[in-house]
């Protein structure tokens, strides 16, 4: 299958600062790809230089097999475009501004049946003013797919919502999924880029430092296993350290201690083995596996500055 | 057509603003309302008189006549009493004449010997008319009373006077319809422009196939078709509120409000270049607006100014615009007539369009 998009050493600078710094990647017919990362880390940079709507400094961008430097206005045909913080015309109903994007890109959808994807039916006469945050974000996604767009570029687009709202809007970008259509999308939500997307690209100071799908990123973590365990008896993290697959010890405030591992079947017999001949019993054992913030957090060696926030 | 639909759906909005439709339309119009009674108060000027009746005879009669008969002169219809309160209001500018008529007219008339003295009293700036008349009166009331019938008289004649007077509301419309239509071009294309910015709209259209000069296109269409609309009214309810006669033709009339709009569009694109809010393109919209009015002989005759500043004047965008509208729509002069007006306006034009082009930003 060919690539819906495929980015080449894409540069942007804005004076002394390098937004996107040799940026490359490509995005799959049908796969939801995600740019995860903190704010300022070039994600959405990189999605206006696709969406032609930012020049490059240098790199190549091929949408649906079409240089965009030469093919700009046949790509923009082709694609869907929500923008962050997107607003639409005030004095015109839905209804209205979604005929106008029709005519715009020249095609005659179903309006009544975009509006009902977005479960905005009953508000198809009313104006932008009066909608709820999430409905207002399902309507700039309503505007993005008039065109039936071969891939669709989602821009934050659940910045801001609650989290029904947020998984409402998740239910929109998975029908497109459904549909066939591939989604670029910018988040600076974890949960939200291990959700919704196929594969995800880690951004961080405008380079990608880690791109796979989201399970495949925190396999790739050393030991992204974690095991918490108590005894009804005296133990010493030095002796668990030594156990199998076990990279790390150490004891918690409460007297348990957690353990970092690579194989948590193994290490779990072995801890069972190593009580019974100190004779000692288990009190408590949990066990979890690293998340892509985990992840993300080994990657960028820093935590996640104004991530996760509005939860 | 994808340009109609555009600018048909810019008019959809325009007339659902409801606050912005104010500005367009009824603000000027009630500015034209305003100038309009000013302008009857200021064309009223007709003077009062009052009357002290001590005789009320036949020869007070025909005094009181003469005067009730004048044009131009208000006379009370109960005769006064107390003449120190009358010559108080005359003092005050209250009355402009207190005629004083002393008892026994007819009887000083008839005796040779015995003569009666009318005073006629009037304020310092009154025009002198009831006395000239009173005193025609007392001559014709000497002769009635000494049996002579007039053989002599006068017969008076009003002819319409067209350059003589000050027509006020000819003078004031033109400049009031190029203001109306000025405010709203240059406001309205400042404040869309910069709500649309604000709001990330300009960059969902960059980022759609449609071209920028279509959108823009749509933008001046609309626009253009509100200053007709705007011309229209402001014109007819001036020319029935004003009595001005609109004698030129429509098509001249519209094809120089388009003409003019062409200029006050260009700079409303450039304060929307340089605004970063919708509020901000309204207050610096009227920073353009508001000196071009003034300074264009819009609301007072730029004589009236210093020199060097109406020397100045001459060469705003206004100035011409509203000496051309003038002579069209009141004077039915042909177009043709006001080729320096229609340079200048041209250069503004390509002036204002080379500016608007060289500052316009998308974001």
């Amino acid at each position: 299958m060919p690539d819906l998009i495929s980015v080449q050493n894409l540069t942007k600078r804005y004076g002394d600062l390098t937004a996107v710094d040799g940026v490359s990647f490509s995005v799959r017919e049908g796969e939801i790809f995600g740019l995860l990362g903190p704010n300022g880390a070039g994600k959405t940079t990189t999605l206006e230089c696709i969406e032609g709507l930012v020049t490059p400094d240098s790199g190549a961008i091929a949408v649906l097999g079409m240089d965009i430097s030469r093919d700009a206005a046949a790509i923009k045909r082709r694609v869907g475009v929500q923008l962050q913080a997107s607003a639409y015309f005030d004095y015109l109903t839905l209804r209205e501004i979604l005929a106008l994007f029709a005519r715009i890109y020249g095609c005659r959808p179903s309006i009544d049946g975009l509006l009902s994807g977005a479960g905005l039916l009953e508000s198809a006469d009313s104006t932008v003013a009066k909608l709820s945050g999430g409905q207002a974000q399902r309507f700039t996604l309503a505007a993005a797919v008039v065109n039936d767009p071969d891939v669709v570029f989602l821009d934050e687009p659940t910045a801001g919502l609650d989290p029904q709202a947020r998984r409402g809007l998740w239910d929109f970008v998975r029908s497109l999924k459904r549909r066939g259509r591939g989604v670029v999308m910018t988040t600076h939500y974890i949960e939200e880029a291990e959700a919704l997307c196929d594969r995800v690209a880690i951004m961080d100071r405008g380079r990608i430092v880690a791109l796979d799908s989201p399970d495949a990123l925190v396999r790739a973590l050393p030991s992204p296993h974690r095991v918490t365990v108590g005894f009804d008896g005296e133990a010493d993290a030095a002796a668990l350290r030594a156990l199998d697959a076990v990279t790390s010890a150490s004891e918690t405030p409460n007297g348990a201690f957690e353990l970092r591992t690579s194989d948590p079947t193994a290490t779990v017999s072995a801890l069972s083995a190593w009580a019974a001949r100190n004779g000692m019993r288990l009190a408590r054992l949990d066990m979890r596996t690293d998340t892509l913030e985990d992840a993300f957090l080994a990657l960028t060696g820093r935590g996640m500055d104004g991530m996760g926030e509005g939860e | 057509m994808l340009v109609l639909h555009l600018t048909l759906a810019n008019l959809k909005m325009t007339v659902r603003n409801r606050q912005a439709l104010f500005w367009a339309l009824a603000f000027p119009l009630l500015f034209v309302g305003f100038f309009a009674l000013v302008g009857n108060f200021a064309g009223e000027s007709s003077e009062r008189a009052a009357v002290i009746d001590n005789a009320q005879d036949g020869v007070s009669a025909i005094l009181i006549e003469a005067l009730a008969g004048l044009d131009g002169l208000e006379l009370e219809a109960s005769a006064r009493a107390d003449e120190s309160a009358a010559r108080a209001e005359i003092a005050d500018g209250d009355l402009d004449y207190l005629l004083i008529i002393p008892a026994g007219m007819e009887s000083a008339a008839a005796s040779a010997s015995g003569g009666a003295e009318v005073v006629v009293a009037q304020s310092s700036g009154a025009s002198g008319i009831a006395a000239a008349e009173v005193g025609r009166a007392l001559a014709l009331a000497d002769l009635l009373m000494a049996g002579a019938s007039p053989t002599l008289s006068l017969k008076r004649e009003t002819v319409e006077s067209g350059g003589g007077g000050f027509d006020f509301g000819a003078y004031m419309l033109p400049g009031l319809a190029l203001w109306g239509i000025m405010s709203n071009s240059i406001i309205g294309v400042a404040v869309a422009l910069a709500n649309y910015r604000e709001k990330k709209i300009l960059r969902r259209i960059k980022a759609s196939p449609m071209r920028a000069r279509t959108f823009f296109s749509a933008q001046i269409l609309s626009f253009m078709a509100i200053s007709l609309i705007q011309a229209a009214l402001i014109l007819g309810f001036g020319s029935l509120a004003m009595g001005a006669a609109i004698s030129g033709g429509l098509l001249a009339i519209g094809a120089m409000i388009l003409v003019c709009n062409m200029a006050f569009l260009n700079l409303g694109f450039i304060v929307g270049a340089f605004a970063k809010t919708a509020s901000a393109a309204s207050g610096l919209g009227n920073l353009v607006v508001l000196p071009l009015a003034m300074f264009s002989g819009v609301f007072f005759p730029t004589d009236l100014m210093p020199s060097f500043i109406g020397a100045t004047t001459r060469w705003l965008p206004l100035f011409p615009m509203v000496e051309a509208l003038r002579g069209i729509a009141l004077g039915a002069e042909p177009l043709a007539a006001f080729g320096t007006e229609f340079a200048l306006i041209a250069a503004w034009i390509a002036l204002t369009a080379v500016a608007a082009v060289w500052v316009f930003r998308f974001e």
